[in-house]
């Protein structure tokens, strides 16, 4: 620990030299209504104040309504913020009229925000666009199956490497008594509500089917027609894994958003579950938790087939079709949502968007965020390189040896992962994800659409959707995320 | 457009020539504010309102038209006349918006033939009655008519086996078996809380609390309560052999726990209304009643019933328009799951609306002002006139 | 048989005989238990940790569970001063906005029970045609003040000869219908459009914003509830007076409104009641001074699903000051909406 405040206190030294301008700034900062990312902001904006002389005012928006609301803000030209602290997911709606600040050259000039240390999915895709850096990321946001080590150990059963592994474990393990009460439960536990959070779950499941050529291959469109990757055997083997998987759930686990999965998780009725980062710190909290160390987390499981683009059908991995297979499993680790990151509003005054860039690159360098990120209540997941190194630091806010190795190695892995899947970020992409595709897979698992119907709803949605805002614009739009250059 | 209120009140805005003896400026102004004292006291909230309420209007008609797309340096509406209301109507949207039609059973058919009947049946009525009957009163009967069988026919098509109701008619279900549950249960309590039982002035505060409560308040109550997982209904769930079951997760089971809600929160304005409108009938009539001994069902059917139309009618017009927007509880309770099952039309307005679809939210809302006006109306005309007569 | 029939035997007109009273208890027994059993469990709830309140139902405390206050202190104490600004919040702009839309509501009730309205169509239609057109015209590019002007003064140009020319008119039973179709656009199709409004005008974020749009929300149900007050006052008391010589505003000042107080009272409280709990304006209409309670509740809801314990809390502490003012104000409703309910 000692070390820590050691460096806390050199980096807050180097600070003070360095950002000693801006006495008397003061600026606003819009986040969802904490306490997760708004606590660490409040916290540690007094410390940025003494530092600096700039004083942040944080002030929150209920979750559920802050996209719309820093719209309409920035949109009629209110300005009443002058950061955001949002999900990279949303940047290419504020990106695209203009209303975000480029932040290429701070962060090119900025020796403290140690730029490099940042994971590389989060530095090249998920706080760029077209070549340029708009965001700086606060937090890391990305998928992985978490597992029930001590059940899965009775039963003799390896950790899921494919979704096949995952469903034979769900249903060998259903039924059985995981916490000890007398009453059975669950085999895999997924958040399947109807706008919530469904459709990331079930992006998870069909990334490892359709993306198999790293990152800019994508795995929504076709990079060249923008047609939707969504009508097709591998899209239909997906579909066939997420409505297996809701045999082994909960009775209303068509009803059940994260937070009634976390729930049943931590209170030990799951053996496997979908989720970010979150259960790994949750799980730990002896208040929310009856199974620390209990817990193991591992990268989205993956598949032996892939879709071949120009058939439309499934074929096996080999060196061609699957370059970063590992053991002949093609794992594509889904980045959903992207991460809290802050954005600087770009009519700003040149000062205040000075002082909040600074902020900023404060809360992200290691100094702050190496402590945030093991705390629950932050909601901060780690995204640096250096976070998963410094073991001593998990250990201390309560993991078990074993369980941070455990949880380390499942988050180093899908980092690392080249083929992780990128979150859609082409305009309107609510629209297409919210909307069409949410819509459809519930009309699919509450039986209200086959399977063909439901890959058609989506196909059909997506199309009229790209059409209506011009097929060209969100095509470029879309190889821009991806960082392909034409 | 004809309003339901009752005859306008006799007196009339004081006699002019009464006024104009004085000269000095006050008294001329004071004249002038007698004189005028209708607009005096009509014009503040006529102004405030239509200020407040006209641009909206006018800008949700416009946005209903138009499509709303970011381009650099901004945003850009195009104006696509009536493309997002065919979406709704024939488009894609259609399946979601109107829902899927199913084939018609025996039941179905004769629900429908009771129904035309019934409205043949008022009609007949209509014309028989023989004073103030016009040409034009007669189409504007058959119009509405043909239009309730229509809305009738829908209703029925897509709630038959095969069928799937749409938004539409998910919120037709929430507003009718709804407000009919509220109404006979408000009328209930209010009939048991007029007797002069000890304790009555307890029971009528705590009836009143459910609408105290904000609404996002009480969904995310009855997301507790229904959770068959960890809410208190569990134990008796298990005891039913039902553990495996979820009443959310199918169809009418979450329509029905999103209504249990709504009742729960909207009874107490039913029973408030019709507590006091019960209060405050004529005592004579039931004494003249109860010396005739007339039986207590007798006294209720024939003396306390028909008084109490007018005031049901005005409250139940006022629930149906506030029911038509019926949104918080499927938003939090299902999230308008499982597919399409409970989710209402403005909620499908919301969801429209928050991914940034500001034309096609618009065109929801107005085809739900179109909806609940058309109902309102042939509402208000057909039964309160009646019951006022 | 006899002595059950004698049971239910009623001697008197209000007393119920045994048999009824019995079975009436037991009705409003069940009633009473399904609407207090909702609150039961929040209280419940407010006092569990969270996992007790994940793990499973429990419901009662100290026997099914240990008790924790650590919701309400965290209300209380660690995040009081972000509690108590939007309780103040709410109190200010519930209380103002529920009487200012009374005071125009009532008096507006007033003015269409005791007087007679002739709204000619041809007005209302010249004066739709100006808009349309002035909306045109600021589109293509003419200044909103100058379009302004130019329109309301050919609207007052216009008023008179067109008035006289075409005689069709409409009534008070139309105003007061097109008053409560105001009500009926769902409030998603009108935020944006209001946000926008009070951008221009400066007055986003302020408690000034949500008062003036919950009165002008309020102002239809104020309109008609009070309407049927009103009309069941004896116009004879009203008559006499004026036959004194008493001003129309003295009139209504001093022998109506004294006689309405308790539908007023009634009216006041639903419409407190509406102003108290709105939630999707307040969204819009404030970032940070002005939030309202209602958007506290919803904020409860984040990322890692609800928080039921300090949810409870809230909505717990915001009803406590409406149950006082519904148990003060009980006595006036019932004879407040007596009155009104007299001819419905």
């Amino acid at each position: 620990m000692k070390r820590f405040i050691i460096l806390l206190l050199l980096a807050s030294a180097m600070l003070g030299v360095a950002f000693a301008q801006f006495e008397g700034v003061e600026a606003t900062i819009v986040t969802f209504t904490g306490p997760q990312i708004a606590e660490p902001l409040q916290r540690r904006s007094p410390d940025f104040e003494a530092l600096t002389g700039a004083k942040m005012n944080v002030v929150t928006v209920p979750f559920s309504d802050l996209y719309q609301q820093i719209l309409t803000d920035v949109a009629t030209n209110t300005n009443s913020f002058d950061g955001f602290v949002f999900a990279p997911q949303w940047m290419v709606d504020y990106i695209v009229p203009g209303f975000l600040e480029d932040l290429t050259d701070r962060v090119a000039a900025d020796s403290d925000l140690l730029w490099q240390d940042v994971a590389p999915f989060f530095r090249d895709f998920s706080s760029t666009f077209e070549g340029q850096i708009y965001t700086i990321p606060l937090d890391g946001d990305f998928q992985m199956v978490y597992y029930r080590t001590d059940v899965l150990e009775e039963n003799g059963l390896e950790a899921p490497a494919t979704w096949d592994d995952y469903i034979n474990i769900a249903g060998s393990v259903d039924g059985q008594d995981m916490n000890g009460d007398g009453e059975p439960d669950f085999g895999s536990c997924i958040a399947k509500k109807r706008n919530a959070q469904s459709y990331w779950m079930i992006t998870s499941v069909w990334g490892a089917f359709i993306q198999s050529q790293g990152t800019s291959q994508g795995a929504f469109f076709n990079t060249d027609t923008m047609e939707p990757l969504v009508n097709n055997a591998a899209f239909e083997s997906a579909l066939d894994v997420y409505l297996a998987t809701t045999e082994f759930g909960p009775p209303d686990e068509l009803n059940l958003d994260v937070g009634d999965t976390r729930g049943l998780f931590t209170s030990g009725r799951c053996a496997l579950s979908i989720d970010w980062g979150d259960i790994g710190t949750l799980a730990i909290d002896p208040t929310t938790s009856v199974v620390q160390n209990k817990v193991g987390a591992v990268i989205l499981p993956g598949s032996t087939q892939v879709l071949d683009r120009d058939t439309g059908e499934l074929v096996d991995c080999d060196a061609n079709t699957c370059p970063f297979a590992v053991n002949g499993v093609n794992h594509a680790p889904f980045a959903a949502f992207g991460g809290w990151s802050g954005a600087v509003n770009a009519a700003a005054d040149p000062l205040v968007k000075d002082a909040v860039y600074a902020f900023f690159s404060y809360m992200n360098q290691p100094a702050q965020s190496n402590i945030d990120v093991t705390i629950g209540i932050t909601g901060f997941n780690p995204y640096r390189v250096s976070q998963f190194e410094n073991l001593p630091l998990w250990i201390t806010a309560g993991m078990s040896r074993e369980a941070a190795l455990n949880y380390l190695g499942a988050i180093r892995e899908s980092l690392n992962s080249p083929n992780m899947v990128l979150d859609l970020r082409i305009p309107q992409n609510q629209r297409y994800q919210q909307i069409v595709l949410d819509t459809a897979i519930s009309q699919l698992l509450a039986g209200e659409l086959t399977k063909e119907e439901a890959m058609q709803q989506i196909y059909d949605g997506w199309q009229e959707i790209t059409d209506e805002l011009g097929l060209e614009d969100q095509l470029s739009a879309y190889r821009s995320t991806l960082g392909v250059q034409r | 457009m004809r309003s339901g209120g009752r005859p306008e009140g006799t007196l009339q805005g004081p006699d002019a020539s009464q006024t104009r003896r004085s000269r000095s400026l006050r008294e001329r102004i004071g004249s002038w504010f007698d004189r005028n004292a209708g607009n005096v006291f009509l014009l503040p909230t006529f102004l405030i309102v239509l200020l407040l309420s006209i641009f909206p209007f006018l800008v949700s008609a416009y946005l209903s038209l138009s499509r709303i797309r970011f381009v650099r340096g901004g945003f850009e509406i195009t104006f696509v006349g009536l493309r997002n209301y065919r979406k709704l109507i024939k488009g894609s949207e259609k399946r979601h918006f109107l829902g899927v039609f199913g084939d018609f059973s025996l039941i179905s058919w004769l629900i429908l033939i009771v129904f035309v009947a019934l409205l043949g049946y008022a009609l007949w009525r209509y014309l028989r009655s023989g004073h103030r009957i016009s040409a034009a009163g007669v189409i504007y009967r058959i119009i509405t008519f043909s239009i309730l069988s229509y809305g009738m026919w829908y209703l029925l098509k897509t709630l038959s086996s095969g069928g799937r109701p749409g938004t539409l008619a998910v919120t037709f279900i929430y507003v009718f078996l709804g407000i009919g549950c509220q109404y006979l249960l408000g009328l209930g309590l209010a009939l048991l809380t007029t007797q002069r039982l000890v304790g009555r002035r307890f029971f009528r505060v705590v009836f009143l609390l459910p609408m105290m409560i904000t609404p996002v308040g009480i969904a995310y109550t009855f997301r507790m309560l229904t959770d068959t997982d960890k809410g208190p209904i569990n134990p008796i769930w298990k005891l039913l052999g039902l553990a495996e079951v979820s009443w959310v997760t199918s169809p009418w089971g979450a329509r029905w726990a999103i209504m249990i809600g709504d009742i729960w929160q909207w009874t107490p304005f039913m029973f408030i209304v019709l507590l006091a409108a019960i209060e405050g009938l004529p005592e004579e009539l039931f004494e003249a009643a109860h010396v005739d001994g007339a039986s207590r069902w007798q006294i209720f059917w024939n003396i306390t019933l028909p008084q109490l139309v007018p005031v049901s009618v005005t409250v139940v017009l006022i629930r149906m328009i506030e029911a038509f927007k019926i949104v918080d509880l499927p938003n939090v309770l299902t999230n308008g799951g499982p597919g399409t099952a409970t989710e209402s039309l403005t909620l499908h307005s919301f969801f429209t609306w928050r991914a940034l679809d500001l034309g096609g939210s618009a065109a929801i809302a107005y085809m739900l002002l179109i909806v609940s006006l058309f109902v309102g109306i042939s509402y208000a005309n057909l039964l309160q006139q009646r019951a006022q007569r | 048989m006899q002595p059950i029939r004698r049971l239910f035997q009623s001697r008197s007109l209000h007393k119920p005989s045994p048999g009824t009273a019995i079975i009436s208890y037991i009705l409003l027994g069940i009633w009473a238990f399904i609407v207090l059993f909702p609150l039961y469990w929040l209280v419940v709830t407010s006092l569990k940790l969270p996992i007790q309140v994940i793990e499973g139902p429990f419901y009662l405390p100290w026997i099914d569970f240990d008790p924790s206050t650590h919701a309400w202190t965290y209300i209380f104490v660690d995040v009081w001063n972000d509690t108590v600004r939007p309780y103040i919040n709410t109190i200010i702009v519930a209380i103002v906005s529920s009487v200012l839309a009374l005071l125009f509501g009532g008096s507006a009730a007033y003015g269409l029970t005791r007087f007679t309205y002739r709204p000619r169509l041809a007005a209302i239609f010249t004066f739709l045609g100006l808009l349309v057109l002035s909306i045109v015209a600021i589109n293509l590019g003419l200044d909103w003040r100058l379009a302004l002007v130019v329109a309301v003064a050919v609207f007052l140009l216009l008023l008179q000869p067109i008035s006289k020319r075409f005689q069709r008119s409409l009534g008070n039973n139309d105003i007061a219908f097109w008053l409560i179709s105001q009500r009926i656009l769902p409030p998603v199709a009108v935020v944006i459009p209001i946000y926008v409004l009070f951008q221009r005008m400066g007055l986003l974020d302020t408690l000034t914003a949500l008062i003036v749009t919950y009165m002008a929300v309020n102002l239809p149900i104020v309109v008609w509830l009070m309407r049927d007050y009103f009309q069941s006052i004896p116009l004879e008391l009203e008559e006499s007076a004026k036959v004194d010589g008493a001003s129309p505003y003295r009139v209504f000042w001093s022998i109506t409104l004294p006689l309405a107080v308790p539908g007023m009272v009634a009216t006041f409280l639903f419409v407190l009641v509406f102003a108290w709990n709105e939630y999707l304006l307040a969204l819009f209409l404030s970032t940070a001074d002005a939030q309202t309670m209602p958007l506290l509740v919803a904020a409860q809801n984040a990322t890692r699903g609800p928080q039921w314990w300090y949810m409870s809390v809230l909505i717990l502490i915001m009803i406590i000051p409406v149950i006082i003012l519904a148990i003060v104000l009980e006595r006036f409703i019932s004879r407040g909406l007596l009155v009104g309910a007299v001819k419905g």
